[in-house]
């Protein structure tokens, strides 16, 4: 399986396409009325240029690129003193923007090629998931110990390696091995169970999506577990009559959706498996008249947009050949993939639930803090720029904070203990697993 | 690009004891602690360049302040040390103006970024310079008060591009942004704080320059070689609900002028302004590309603003007036549509759109620079027909903008140039150009502003002995060390 996974040097002249006009530094829309908010969790934190939005990463692209940067212990921190939110994305303008989260992890990528990278804590990750086939030094066995309580309850989840469904829920390793994260892949299971749906799990068989592997620049751990993965996908297809693949994490997701099609194979591979986000999939039946709510949540919420179901998805219309523009000119942004609307929809939908929206969402998100290998190597200051983010929930007047990836709800209950607040951290299956009327009940 | 590298070699920072260095770094620790200040490398790297041709060169120490203090502080120790200070917020310049010609210390002032009042019965704000157009456009909607926003990034300072005499959307009703300035804080080269303006007789009052003797002028306009401005009052305006944006074209710059000096002369406009068909183009095409035959030359946007509906029809009146006595006159000017983004990008103010320099630089590829001036309107066509000729034969676009300051008598001529600045020659190409482009301009009576070196050279060149004996007079007064971002100002 050839992977078409770009080096530094190959991206050379997206980067010389930035100004350094500096207009990634600010989420800002004219509106009326105008809207501004930091956006770059690093910039915000640390200051200096270098570390802020692409403009900063650019930089120092160019100064690997042309020798003036050489590694050293410094500038390895600084290119991962980085969520890769792309919420600088959002705001760049110019033909280098399609690449930007690219053109940071191709600096990863090149820092580790060349054993430099990545960061120490990095280093001890990526060993367990080659020891374990997951980031969290989780023995295998252990990545069932959620699904006890089914099997007490007498609803055992199915196990795809033994038994054929149409539907496979792939947990992902937070969910299964983060403890404080657990209740996302238990509300996601019991949605299914209550809505009567046919679907499995790989159980003991599952391995990591890739995703961290990719973000801290490894790309050859990736393209390991990724393989493997489509592998079992094609099998899972072909074998257990598969045809679609829900995660409730955002991480999983994107990995799956976007970073695995720059395998050759995937478009093979996947034939006839559709990947889904929990919440996608939760609204479509929603909008179907699928889904029955009973009681009330008398909550006033606040809806955090992961990074992963957000930006990351946008879809960049580039000119290629250039016959419209000039070639290799970024032309627009398709924003239909990203999952805005839909968890929002469905927090609407639950009886009660009151939303108010802090002032950066959507594509302008402010990101929690977790991404990009940070939780993993600069786990304080993800905690800090979390509590920011709570911080920004709790100025709404809002409870709780709802949002639909297990490591934003790890990283954001951890910020909301480090300034004490009072707001609490949902996994939106889990306000929807309150509410829901199982199919026994109607 | 190993540019830095060998230029480096060529002018040694001014610091090159590493003994020293450590010493320095140890008293910058003291003034602004650890977190907030550096030597290293890739941090001063990306201090190192702009967007303009103006080569790379590293500071070599970044340091960033979060009070009036800690400026007064760090000048002090420079000031005793004899170590360069380049005051820095965004580094939107498109002139390498936080360029450091010397090396010494970038004083980033991003932190300090408070919005100190907005006062909306007297439509004064007080700001620092870390203030973004977006973060105060944000803060202003709030009183439904507007300033003048200028074509640059959100992200960039309202304060740097205010003390530079920048431009703004509000030119043709209150004049430059420098004029909106009502009173400022600074710290000088030596660290001693002073206020200028009202400011300075009563601590609270930030309203006015005015009737005092207008020191404010030793701040302004000097390229950060004065002092550190930590604070200015500025004026801020009502938001009239209603815009009408009239829009023409002309075959010709000379026709083009001669609209604009007649719709100026009624004072009716917040912003009147004519580009070139290159500067119309999102982005400005490059390498040059002729304009198609069937294509005017040159557009112009009128923004007008209206608290009624009647004040309105009034305004179109009077525009209806112009323009039929325009077409009397056998010009060649029509009603048109001005092409829908870059009416956009310059009438929604902050503007990603040419604020991100998607029209300045898309297609060239990481370089803008400018002959920008203040120029007597009256001589706009000729110089606007020689830069043409001048751009042309180095194969770049006459993209030029020509807009009316409050009345008639000057106003803004520039030509934004894109150019590739990957490739070292393109980039010379460029910068020979644009120098080019500004002989022609001086020698018919504009003046640059945000001047890189070498148009403050060409300054100096012509400039009255006198008028530069008192330049650096003052200088010398303010800054005997001559740490302020030396070298800018060309004596």
């Amino acid at each position: 399986m050839d992977w078409k996974i770009a080096e530094l040097k190959e991206l050379e002249d997206k980067i010389w396409r930035c100004t350094a006009c500096g207009t990634c530094k600010t989420a800002y829309d004219y509106g009326p009325p105008p809207t501004f908010g930091e956006i770059c969790p690093a910039g915000t934190e640390f200051g200096f240029e270098g570390f802020m939005a692409s403009k900063g990463k650019i930089a120092f692209a160019r100064g690997i690129l042309s020798g003036e940067l050489p590694w050293d212990d410094e500038l390895l921190e600084a290119i991962y003193k980085c969520t890769i939110c792309a919420g600088c994305q959002n705001q760049c303008q110019l033909d280098h923007k399609p690449y930007i989260p690219e053109i940071i992890e191709a600096m990863r990528r090149k820092a580790v090629a060349e054993g430099a990278g990545p960061m120490p804590l990095h280093k001890n990750l990526l060993q367990s998931m080659k020891n374990y086939n997951n980031p969290y030094q989780g023995p295998r066995r252990v990545r069932t110990d959620w699904t006890r309580p089914f099997k007490k309850a007498g609803k055992p989840i199915k196990d795809l390696n033994k038994e054929p469904a149409p539907v496979l829920f792939f947990v992902g390793c937070t969910g299964a091995f983060n403890t404080a994260a657990r209740a996302v892949p238990t509300a996601t299971a019991s949605i299914f169970q209550k809505l009567g749906m046919d679907f499995g799990i790989l159980g003991e068989n599952e391995i990591c999506c890739g995703s961290t592997a990719m973000r801290v620049g490894d790309s050859e751990e990736f393209k390991r577990v990724a393989t493997k993965n489509l592998e079992t996908f094609k099998w899972l297809h072909d074998e257990r009559g598969v045809k679609t693949i829900i995660s409730s994490c955002a991480g999983c997701y994107r990995a799956i959706k976007k970073d695995y099609s720059l395998s050759s194979e995937y478009d093979k591979v996947m034939e006839g498996i559709e990947v889904i986000h929990t919440a996608d999939y939760l609204n479509r039946l929603y909008k179907e008249g699928k889904l029955k709510f009973e009681g009330e949540l008398h909550w006033k919420v606040t809806y955090h947009d992961p990074c992963h179901t957000g930006r990351h998805l946008n879809k960049f219309i580039i000119d290629e050949e250039g016959k419209q523009l000039w070639k290799g000119a970024y032309v627009d942004v398709d924003q239909s993939e990203c999952l805005y609307e839909q968890p929002r929809d469905l927090l609407k939908a639950i009886p009660g639930v009151e939303l108010v929206e802090m002032k950066r969402n959507r594509a302008n998100s402010f990101c929690c803090g977790g991404g990009g290998g940070v939780m993993t190597g600069f786990g304080e200051w993800a905690a800090k720029n979390a509590s920011l983010r709570i911080q920004e929930g709790e100025d709404t007047g809002a409870e709780r904070m709802v949002s639909i990836c297990p490591f934003c709800h790890f990283n954001l209950n951890e910020g909301a203990k480090r300034i004490g607040s009072q707001v609490k951290v949902h996994d939106l299956t889990e306000l929807i697993d309150q509410v829901l009327v199982g199919r026994s009940d109607d | 690009m190993s540019e830095l590298s060998s230029l480096q070699k060529q002018h040694a920072p001014t610091i090159t004891d590493a003994g020293k260095v450590d010493s320095v770094l140890r008293e910058l620790r003291k003034i602004v602690g650890e977190s907030n200040c550096t030597a290293s490398k890739h941090i001063r790297y990306a201090y190192s360049y702009d967007l303009s041709f103006v080569k790379p060169k590293l500071p070599d120490y970044v340091v960033m302040t979060e009070t009036v203090e800690q400026v007064q502080e760090l000048l002090r120790f420079a000031n005793k040390e004899k170590i360069p200070i380049v005051p820095y917020t965004a580094g939107t310049n498109i002139g390498g103006l936080t360029i450091p010609e010397r090396g010494g210390i970038l004083l980033d002032l991003k932190k300090m970024n408070n919005i100190v009042a907005i006062d909306p019965e007297s439509h004064v704000a007080v700001i620092e310079p870390g203030v973004s157009h977006a973060k105060f456009a944000d803060a202003l909607y709030k009183h439904k008060l507007r300033f003048g926003w200028p074509v640059g990034p959100p992200s960039a300072s309202v304060l740097a591009c205010a003390i530079s005499h920048g431009i703004g959307g509000l030119n043709a009703k209150y004049g430059l942004n420098s004029q909106e300035i009502t009173s400022m804080e600074v710290v000088l080269p030596t660290g001693e704080l002073v206020r200028v303006g009202s400011c300075a007789i009563r601590n609270d009052a930030w309203h006015s320059c005015l009737p005092l003797p207008q020191l404010d002028g030793l701040f302004k306009g000097w390229l950060g070689s004065s002092g550190v401005v930590t604070k200015i009052g500025i004026s801020v305006h009502p938001i009239p609900p209603l815009l009408k944006v009239f829009t023409v074209s002309c075959e010709n710059v000379e026709d083009m002028y001669s609209y604009m000096l007649n719709l100026s002369n009624y004072e009716m406009c917040d912003d009147l302004t004519a580009v070139s068909w290159w500067l119309a183009q999102v982005p400005i095409p490059y390498p040059f590309k002729p304009k198609p035959n069937d294509a005017p030359e040159w557009f112009s946007f009128a923004t007008t603003t209206s608290w009624t509906e009647k004040e309105r029809e009034a305004r179109t009146e009077i525009w209806e007036k112009v323009f039929e006595e325009e077409q009397e006159k056998g010009t060649s000017i029509k009603q048109t549509v001005y092409p829908e983004e870059a009416l956009r990008g310059r009438t929604q103010l902050p503007s990603q759109v040419v604020g991100s320099t998607k029209n300045y630089c898309k297609q060239g590829g990481a370089g803008i620079s400018w002959p920008g001036t203040f120029t007597p309107a009256k001589v706009w066509a000729p110089v606007y027909n020689k830069w043409k000729d001048i751009l042309i034969a180095h194969n770049l676009s006459p993209s030029v903008r020509m807009s009316m300051y409050r009345g008639v008598h000057y106003g803004m001529l520039r030509a934004m140039i894109p150019f590739n600045k990957q490739s070292d020659e393109e980039t010379e190409n460029a910068r020979h150009a644009i120098v080019e482009c500004l002989k022609v301009d001086l020698d018919a009576g504009g003046i640059p502003y945000k001047p890189p070196i070498d148009f403050a050279n060409e300054i100096i060149k012509r400039a009255d002995p006198g008028y530069l004996e008192l330049l650096r007079r003052m200088k010398k007064f303010l800054d005997p060390n001559d740490i302020m971002n030396p070298g800018k100002l060309g004596i």
